[in-house]
């Protein structure tokens, strides 16, 4: 365990900096804006988890989070009218009801975490925490799933290239049709 | 839990490492290029002349332009450089001298490298200018492209050394370095790390081409700070590839910290050099170059390297 004034301080600046970038990600009015105020929320929740002591949990949430916000904030701009996503746009709707849904969730939450019966065990070393952490989830089906990855990977890039500009069937500005499933029959069918 | 050095040194330390690294790399910068020009001139001009470069940024005029978002603009080199710090942070110049050895420093260094993503989209956002969205848009392209051969290149390092932390990786290379055992690591891990700091033949998101890119509405202050948080980056890219790749602290004669600060500093000439040998890589190429070349190399590598511990 890592504690401190130091330690205590840096729980204290990740998690009301979560807490008023999440409130911001609501009341800002720009697309990126907001993709961005959600991930200085979430990098904030995996400082706290790196200082519970699940040092790869909290680093993979950071890792993972940078990537997916900013695919986020480029495919919403790309959806949109606006350019850059600057020009000021509302961000919310049917206010009433989410509001009502924000205040249930969070006092369920609060309410499960003040008063529900956490087990008191302090990891002892982080860095055994993360092997055991992956023989939980994976135990003897790691090879399973690590090819199980790979092979969703290829596929993921075979999809790409296949929807890309050049794809199977010519380039796409240049009327490439697809061919026809029957042999006599005309392409494009 | 590993040891954990002071703040106060951790602080000094990485002031001090970030302080040299961005003036060794405006100096080498200079040098390499003089170098490749076929006039080196005197050594006196090629230590001044950047304090002169940046002394000048200090008192221009700043610029700014219509309805930019300020905060991000502000932040963005600040991220910028707050990563290479973290990044530089996790890099051993010895086997006891680490400022932190987190049991995932691995994993940490990839985040940092991940985050870059969002400091450079924003300080190419921000300012509401064409061109310096351009940039931005390229370097997410570049970036989500190189991320996966990234992780797989440094996943591989972790492989004989069973451990995600930087200090056991370079522990681990003490019978042999793997940039001898992992021949494609290093080659994949130095594309990437151009690439992730943006400088030479990857600079594609701060290129001339799309008018300076991402920094092409800085001025004065913002700018000299954006040039000094990229050289840090490169600093930080190159220590790891020195800890990861070429041994680390391991070499004989010398004490481990100097050869560990050579072999920075030899990556970090390969780097400047290969910027002025070099002509420009185009986005759509890396992009696909990336995915269908780098990406099965840097499986292949990591596939052999498992076999062969195996």
């Amino acid at each position: 365990m890592i504690a401190g004034p130091l330690v205590d301080a840096t729980f204290w600046v990740f998690a009301l900096g979560s807490i008023v970038a999440g409130y911001r990600v609501f009341r800002t009015d720009s697309m990126v804006r907001a993709a961005f105020y959600l991930l200085a929320s979430f990098a904030g929740v995996g400082g706290i988890v790196v200082l519970l002591g699940a040092e790869f949990l909290g680093m993979v949430l950071i890792l993972m989070m940078a990537g997916e916000m900013l695919i986020m904030a480029i495919v919403m701009v790309m959806f949109m009218m606006n350019p850059a996503g600057l020009n000021p746009m509302v961000m919310v709707h049917q206010n009433r009801r989410a509001a009502v849904a924000g205040i249930v969730a969070f006092v369920a939450l609060a309410a499960v975490g003040l008063l529900g019966n956490f087990p008191a065990r302090p990891v002892p070393d982080p860095s055994t925490a993360t092997a055991e952490l992956g023989t939980e989830l994976l135990g003897d089906s790691m090879l399973v799933f690590q090819s199980a990855g790979v092979a969703l990977l290829s596929t993921m890039i075979g999809a790409v290239v296949i929807a890309g500009r050049k794809g199977r069937f010519g380039v796409a500005e240049e009327d490439s049709i697809e061919p026809s499933l029957q042999p006599d029959e005309e392409p494009g069918r | 839990m590993r040891p954990y050095v002071g703040a106060e040194v951790a602080l000094l330390a990485t002031a001090a490492a970030l302080v040299a690294g961005v003036y060794l790399v405006a100096v080498l910068d200079r040098f390499a290029a003089a170098l490749v020009a076929g006039a080196v001139g005197s050594w006196r001009r090629l230590l001044v002349v950047p304090l002169a470069a940046a002394a000048a940024l200090l008192v221009q005029q700043r610029r700014t332009t219509e309805r930019p978002d300020g905060a991000g603009w502000a932040v963005a080199p600040a991220l910028f450089f707050g990563l290479a710090a973290f990044a530089l942070a996790l890099v051993p110049l010895g086997p006891d001298l680490v400022i932190a050895d987190p049991s995932t420093g691995f994993v940490a260094f990839s985040a940092a490298i991940a985050f870059v993503m969002i400091a450079v989209f924003l300080h190419g956002w921000s300012p509401n200018s064409p061109f310096a969205l351009h940039g931005a848009y390229r370097y997410g392209a570049a970036a989500l492209s190189f991320q996966i051969p990234f992780l797989l290149a440094m996943l591989a390092t972790a492989l004989p050394a069973e451990s995600l932390s930087i200090v056991d990786i370079v522990r681990a290379q003490e019978p042999a370095w793997n940039v001898l055992r992992q021949p494609l690591g290093l080659p994949l891990y130095l594309v990437v790390g151009v690439g992730v700091s943006f400088w030479g033949p990857l600079n594609l998101s701060d290129a001339s081409d799309v008018a300076g890119g991402t920094s092409v509405e800085d001025s004065g202050v913002a700018r000299l700070l954006w040039t000094i948080a990229r050289s840090a980056m490169l600093v930080a890219v190159a220590a790891m590839g020195a800890a990861g790749f070429l041994g680390g602290w391991w070499g004989p004669i010398l004490p481990g910290p100097a050869w560990m600060i050579a072999k920075t500093g030899a990556v970090l000439l390969a780097i400047l050099a290969a910027g002025h040998l070099l002509a420009r890589v185009r986005i759509a190429t890396f992009v696909l170059v990336a995915w269908a070349v780098l990406i099965p190399l840097a499986l292949l590598n990591v596939f052999v390297s498992g076999a062969i511990l195996l």
